[in-house]
């Protein structure tokens, strides 16, 4: 593929493939998403229960990512930036769900765990069912916390939810991932 | 950082990063129509205006068609006047008398252009929603 400075697009590094995306260079943009979409729809898989809601998460995040390119001062904080970007479309979406992410109400959330068929058969089970076991504000925290590698902190910031109630989330979701993933411990 | 911890962000690490399966082509389509769309929009903001512009020129045409007599005819006595009020009294306070008294007597015409304005500014805006 061709496009604007570029003789093949698969070469061009990521810098000057946000900054050709910023000067409305679809191609750039296209090979951008190529590059992104496997970390951006499994980010989003893993705070999603269902893997056709979270691509068209992922969707909705590209198209607002490439409506708001021009505001991304550094192509080196587009990480962080289309990060924050996911995080709000996957919020937004729960919130039109009437999803509760503040509250922590959840006391004895495997209770369900003994009849599934995995724990039946002491059967350890893998991320991503454990983490479907969570509560959307637990899968959430969790993901951000060990998935990407942010602080309480930086959580607090993307999300908007009161620093003690991420740090609950974080404990009690890994707890939870503790009992399913290692049911030994 | 206990084991599970560790564990937990290699499993993380290690997760299977989703295939393409069409997804790229979506986005890059969607992308596409938004900016075929967008193009439209401007299109038809720039026929909007270029529209509205015509009307307000047609109104103050058809406007200084129908009145232009009247309002010069009233507008040179008014100014008669004036000249008259400022050589018959040199005096400041009977010249902005003369000047307020000029003024009073335009009104009408002032409040006639005026309101051919805002009907203009009205179909603009009109031809733009």
């Amino acid at each position: 593929m061709v496009s604007r400075g570029f003789t093949h697009l698969a070469e061009a590094t990521e810098a000057a493939l946000i900054i050709a995306a910023q000067a409305k260079d679809q191609a750039a943009f296209g090979e951008l998403v190529k590059r992104r979409q496997g970390w951006a729809r499994a980010l989003l898989r893993r705070m999603c229960q269902s893997h056709a809601e979270a691509d068209d998460l992922a969707q909705e995040a590209f198209i607002k990512a490439w409506d708001r390119l021009r505001d991304l001062e550094t192509p080196a904080a587009f990480p962080g930036w289309f990060r924050r970007i996911a995080v709000t479309t996957f919020l937004m979406a729960k919130r039109r769900q009437k999803a509760v992410f503040e509250e922590i109400t959840d006391a004895s959330p495997l209770a369900s765990e003994e009849s599934t068929p995995e724990a039946a058969a002491g059967a350890k089970l893998d991320l991503e069912k454990a983490l479907a076991r969570l509560s959307d504000a637990e899968r959430l925290c969790v993901t951000l916390n060990h998935g990407e590698g942010l602080s309480h902190s930086e959580i607090v910031e993307i999300t908007g939810l009161p620093l003690g109630t991420v740090k609950s989330h974080v404990l009690r979701g890994t707890d939870k991932l503790r009992r399913l993933l290692d049911p030994d411990s | 950082m206990t084991d599970f911890d560790a564990l937990l962000k290699r499993s993380f690490a290690e997760a299977h990063e989703p295939a393409d399966d069409g997804f790229v082509v979506n986005v890059t389509h969607r992308v596409a129509k938004r900016e075929a769309d967008l193009k439209v929009r401007g299109y038809m903001q720039v026929g909007a205006i270029t529209i509205g512009a015509a009307a307000v020129s047609w109104g103050l045409y058809a406007f200084a068609g129908a009145f232009s007599q009247d309002v010069a005819a009233s507008a040179g006595l008014e100014v008669a006047r004036l000249h008259a009020a400022v050589s018959t009294a040199p005096d400041a306070g009977a010249a902005a008398q003369g000047f307020v008294q000029s003024l009073g007597a335009g009104l009408t015409q002032i409040l006639l252009v005026t309101a051919a304005l805002a009907g203009g500014a009205v179909a603009y805006r009109a031809t733009q929603e």
